[in-house]
């Protein structure tokens, strides 16, 4: 792999151009088909073992992972194809970027052995150099690290993070330890070394060495599914209060798949105690909800779908999403939203934003 | 205002067994053609929750209200949920299973008609086969008649 420095953000207004960007997807599942496809590129000790990676209490989703129309015509897992994703999504809806972020692989990151953890991250993103990066100059790439080896987490992110396809670094939001610890802050260093945004994504929670949520085990998917959102919200606040965007004001956080409606909440709860309690957090010098709006960045999918569809967009402005809300459709999965018809009627400077200025300026992405 | 309907032929009945479904393209309109033991349903192929392909969705059965830790399956083959997020639809009548925005999908009528060649127009529409299917003459069976959709 060639790497080149990653550019400094420049702004999404591409009118000098004349080619206008118009919908970025910043949550699509690229797929193996098989775990020996992975396997293959583990160094000879770990390789003996195959793919092995922690798993859910005992229940699964009724409708599978991936959308039940999503099966490539040449069979194989629903993400694996490169032609279907064209036809079904990248062609369908005219998109100019999508950010893929990998798929059944996550919970390296949450494995009791964190050196096969790390293993399996970098066999995934050599993986995915091979099959993906190069693939469709539409597809961009997340480099994936196990969060709980932090050492090689960041070995990694030095190996390839110059790579100018590769737009984030990628790992579970299932941790042990809130991510706002310090014993993460090495990753977030090497991060922004590389002009990388971090992206958490939900899937190994409560599998593996990661917590389950604060109440207990979940009793199913449904309540697992439901309670994800839960789990976002404890390392926001982690995150914002420990000081990691006061250690780090260049690093961007993507919360993906995590939710949005609780976000408010947060935010507002956070600067209430910050009032009274600021001494205890000295390094916060402006109210929380500040950094989050500055710090953190919320994907679409799923989006929430409240009786009356007002309420989204008042949700929407409450959490500044002209700033902090990227369109998400997390095909091919059973909980994907359509780029057309998820989302309620925006109003169209939101739109714009919300479908693709944040993410070109994120990811600092230009029409091709 | 009730509209008439046209009559469209979807395909021989032993092309469309039980627990089986085709779907079609009438006037644009994508129209899914179930077998559901024995008895013929079409619904429209859209689902109103995101427009997906609903009629492409897994045919089951689903669970009936109960008390909490019981689990009643029942009507087995009478339940479509959409590819993509599993929404659930009563075949038979084109309404949601749970429905909470009081949603249904349209329902046509579909009836099983003798086959004899004058009565036959026209090959199923979703084949594309270019001979006059009245010039072939074909063994009559009642068993194997015509699976007719109302649109």
């Amino acid at each position: 792999m060639t790497t080149t420095t990653a550019p400094t953000a420049a702004s999404a207004d591409a009118a000098d151009s004349g080619k206008q960007l118009s919908l970025i997807d910043c949550d699509v599942h690229n797929a193996f088909s098989s775990p020996d496809e992975i396997a293959r590129y583990l160094p000879k000790y770990f390789r003996q073992r195959g793919l092995s990676l922690p798993g859910r209490a005992g229940f699964s989703s009724p409708l599978g992972v991936a959308r039940a129309d999503a099966v490539p015509d040449e069979g194989g897992k629903p993400g694996s194809s490169i032609a279907k994703m064209r036809e079904q999504l990248i062609d369908a809806y005219n998109m100019d970027y999508v950010i893929l972020t990998g798929g059944g692989i996550l919970s390296c990151g949450v494995h009791a052995e964190a050196d096969y953890g790390a293993a399996v991250a970098r066999a995934y993103n050599e993986w995915f150099a091979e099959k993906w990066l190069d693939a469709d100059p539409r597809m961009l790439g997340s480099l994936l690290v196990a969060p709980n080896n932090p050492a090689e987490a960041v070995k990694e992110i030095r190996r390839i993070g110059g790579h100018e396809r590769l737009v984030q670094v990628i790992m579970t939001s299932a941790t042990r330890t809130a991510l706002g610890d310090r014993f993460y802050w090495p990753i977030y260093e090497a991060a922004c070394e590389m002009g990388m945004p971090v992206a958490v994504h939900p899937g190994a929670e409560s599998t593996g060495i990661a917590n389950t949520f604060a109440p207990g085990f979940p009793a199913s998917y449904f309540e697992w599914h439901s309670n994800l959102s839960q789990n976002y919200m404890g390392q926001v606040s982690s995150l914002i209060s420990r000081g990691v965007f006061c250690e780090f004001p260049q690093l961007k956080f993507v919360c993906i798949e995590g939710g949005i409606g609780w976000a408010p909440h947060l935010m507002w709860r956070l600067d209430k105690n910050w009032k009274s309690l600021r001494a205890t957090t000295p390094w916060l010098t402006r109210p929380p909800s500040e950094y989050l709006v500055e710090h953190i960045r919320f994907t679409t999918q799923p989006i929430e779908e409240p009786e009356k569809k007002d309420h989204l967009l008042q949700i929407l402005d409450m959490v500044h999403a002209e700033k902090t809300v990227m369109f998400s459709s997390d095909y091919p999965h059973w909980d994907n939203d359509c780029p057309v018809h998820g989302l309620p009627k925006l109003p169209e400077p939101l739109k714009q934003r919300i479908m693709w200025q944040n993410a070109a300026e994120l990811y600092n992405l230009k029409p091709r | 205002m009730p509209q008439t309907t046209q009559r469209h032929t979807v395909c021989r009945a032993s092309e469309l067994p039980p627990g089986e479904r085709k779907i079609v393209e009438i006037n644009g309109r994508s129209i899914g053609v179930f077998n559901v033991h024995g008895n013929y349903h079409a619904l429209r192929n859209i689902c109103p929750h995101q427009m997906a392909p609903l009629c492409q969705g897994k045919v089951t059965g689903t669970t009936l209200p109960s008390k909490p830790n019981e689990y009643q399956w029942d009507r087995e083959g009478e339940i479509v949920r959409c590819p993509w997020h599993g929404w659930e639809f009563d075949i038979l009548t084109g309404k949601s299973v749970f429905n909470p925005h009081k949603l249904r999908v349209k329902t046509y009528k579909v009836t099983i008609e003798q086959d004899d060649a004058q009565a036959r127009s026209g090959a199923c529409p979703a084949s594309e086969s270019g001979e006059d299917p009245s010039v072939e003459t074909f063994p009559v069976s009642v068993e194997d008649g015509l699976v007719v959709l109302h649109v």
